[in-house]
C-alpha cells in the first residue's frame, strides 16, 4: 500500500520533526508520488526497524547510520547470493 | 505468553531496571528479524522477548505482574512486519546496496556477470501491486456497475464492475499498481469484491432467490403482484392456491452465465396473515365449515 506523509506519520507512529531528520538522513527514501513523498509499507516496517535500534538497543544517531548500511549492504549481498542459488539449480554450465 | 518473562530474560525476579535492559538487549541483537534476516526461526522467540520485556521495562506493570495481578500474556504487541520481508520486495525504495560486492562484479568472469545482472534487475524493477477491497451492492454484483476508488496518494481509481461478480472475486486492472523503477513499467491493482447481503435477494449459483410475503387473498385467490428484481421490478402472475413454500421462477432474471443468457429469479411464496389480527376473518374462519376436514399435518410421523 502507498501512503501519504500523513498516513505513514500514523502507521508509523514518529511524529513530523523525527521524520524530516530521517529523511534528511536518506533513512527513508519515499518515492515521488503527485502530491509529494508516497511511502510504502516497506517503509513503515523501516521506520519500526529504526525506532527499535533508537529506542530499545539504544543506538544512537550516528549507530544508526551506521546499522543502517550495513543491513542494505547485507540485502544487497542475499539478493545477488539468491540470484545466484537459481542460476546454479536451474543448471547452468558455465558457472 | 504462558511463560514467565524474568525465566524468558533469564534475569532474576530482584533484577533493577538496568539489568533487565541488559538482558533484553543481548537477546535482542540474537534474534531480531531485522539484524537477523536469515534467521527466520527466531522471529516467535523474540516475540517472547519483546512481549516480557515491555511488561517489565514498566515498572507500574512489572508491580502488578509481581503482585499477582495481570497474567503475561495479556502483553503481547500486536503483530507487525519486519523490515526484512520488504527488502526484497518490489516496492517503494530499494535500500539494497551493492556495496558489499562491488569489486566482485567489475571482474570479468560468470559470477560478475551474475552481480552485474542482479544489478540490472533491480534498476528495472516492475511496481508493486496494489491490493484493494471494494465493496458493492448485491444488485450491482448482478447487473455491473462504475465504482470509483479512493487512493490513499490522494488519486482515484475507475473500475468497472462486469455483471454477475460474486463475493470473493478479484478483478485485476493492468498498469493500476505502484510505478515501476527505470523500464520495469508499473504494477497492477487487485481489487477484491465484497458483495453486501441485499435484505430481499440471495445467490445461488446462477439463479437468485427471493422470499416473497403474500395476503392470504393473493394466496387464495390468485393475484398479478409486482415483484423485485435486479434489474427493476416485473409483474408476476400468481396462480389460484399459492401456497407458502410454492417457488415461482422468472425466466432470465438471475445472474449473468458464463457462457452467455441469465439465470432465474426464483420466487419463494410465503402467505403472511393480517397483522394485527383481522376480527373479520376470525369470525369468517369460525364459520368455515370445511376448516376442520383438512389436517396439513396429516401423514407427518408423530
Amino acid at each position: 500500500m502507498i501512503m501519504t506523509r500523513q498516513a505513514f506519520l500514523v502507521t508509523s507512529g514518529i511524529d513530523g520533526q523525527m521524520l524530516e531528520f530521517w529523511l534528511e538522513q536518506q533513512w527513508l527514501i519515499p518515492q515521488d508520488g503527485p502530491d509529494g513523498p508516497a511511502f510504502s509499507d516497506g517503509d513503515v516496517a523501516r521506520a519500526h526497524f529504526i525506532l527499535d535500534l533508537k529506542r530499545d538497543f539504544g543506538v544512537n544517531d550516528e549507530g544508526v547510520g551506521l546499522v543502517l548500511h550495513l543491513v542494505d549492504q547485507l540485502h544487497g549481498m542475499r539478493r545477488a547470493f539468491a540470484l545466484l542459488k537459481n542460476e546454479m539449480s536451474a543448471g547452468r554450465s558455465d558457472l | 505468553m504462558a511463560t514467565n518473562p524474568y525465566e524468558v530474560l533469564g534475569v532474576r525476579a530482584s533484577a533493577s531496571a538496568a539489568e533487565i535492559q541488559k538482558a533484553y538487549r543481548a537477546l535482542a541483537k540474537k534474534l531480531h528479524p531485522d539484524l537477523n534476516p536469515g534467521d527466520t526461526a527466531s522471529e516467535e522467540k523474540f516475540k517472547e522477548v519483546t512481549a516480557s520485556y515491555d511488561l517489565l521495562r514498566d515498572p507500574e506493570k512489572r508491580k502488578r505482574f509481581d503482585d499477582g495481578e495481570i497474567d503475561a500474556s495479556g502483553m503481547e504487541r500486536p503483530p507487525r512486519h519486519y523490515y526484512r520481508d520488504y527488502s526484497d520486495a518490489a516496492n517503494g525504495h530499494s535500500y539494497a546496496s551493492n556495496a558489499g560486492f562491488t569489486d566482485f562484479s567489475e571482474d570479468d568472469d560468470p559470477f560478475a556477470e551474475l552481480l552485474r545482472r542482479s544489478q540490472r534487475a533491480r534498476a528495472n524493477r516492475r511496481g508493486e501491486d496494489l491490493h484493494f477491497r471494494l465493496p458493492i451492492a448485491f444488485v450491482d454484483s448482478i447487473t455491473g456497475a462504475s465504482k470509483r476508488i479512493a487512493l490513499p496518494d490522494g488519486g482515484a481509481l475507475d473500475v468497472t464492475i462486469p455483471p454477475g461478480l460474486v463475493d470473493g472475486q478479484t478483478l485485476r486492472l493492468k498498469g493500476k499498481g505502484a510505478p515501476g523503477l527505470g523500464e520495469g513499467g508499473p504494477g497492477d491493482a487487485l481489487i477484491e469484491i465484497e458483495v453486501l447481503p441485499d435484505p430481499r435477494f440471495a445467490r445461488d449459483g446462477d439463479n437468485i432467490v427471493l422470499d416473497l410475503p403474500i395476503s392470504l387473498r393473493e394466496a387464495v385467490l390468485g393475484a398479478r403482484i409486482r415483484v423485485p428484481t435486479p434489474t427493476g421490478e416485473v409483474e408476476m402472475a400468481l396462480p389460484k392456491g399459492s401456497n407458502t413454500g410454492t417457488t415461482l421462477r422468472l425466466k432470465g432474471k438471475g445472474a449473468p452465465r458464463r457462457g452467455g443468457g441469465h439465470g432465474d429469479e426464483l420466487v419463494k411464496l410465503k402467505v403472511v396473515l393480517p397483522k394485527p389480527p383481522d376480527p373479520a376473518l376470525e369470525a369468517f374462519v369460525e364459520t368455515w365449515s370445511e376448516a376442520d376436514r383438512f389436517n396439513p399435518r396429516e401423514g407427518m410421523p408423530s
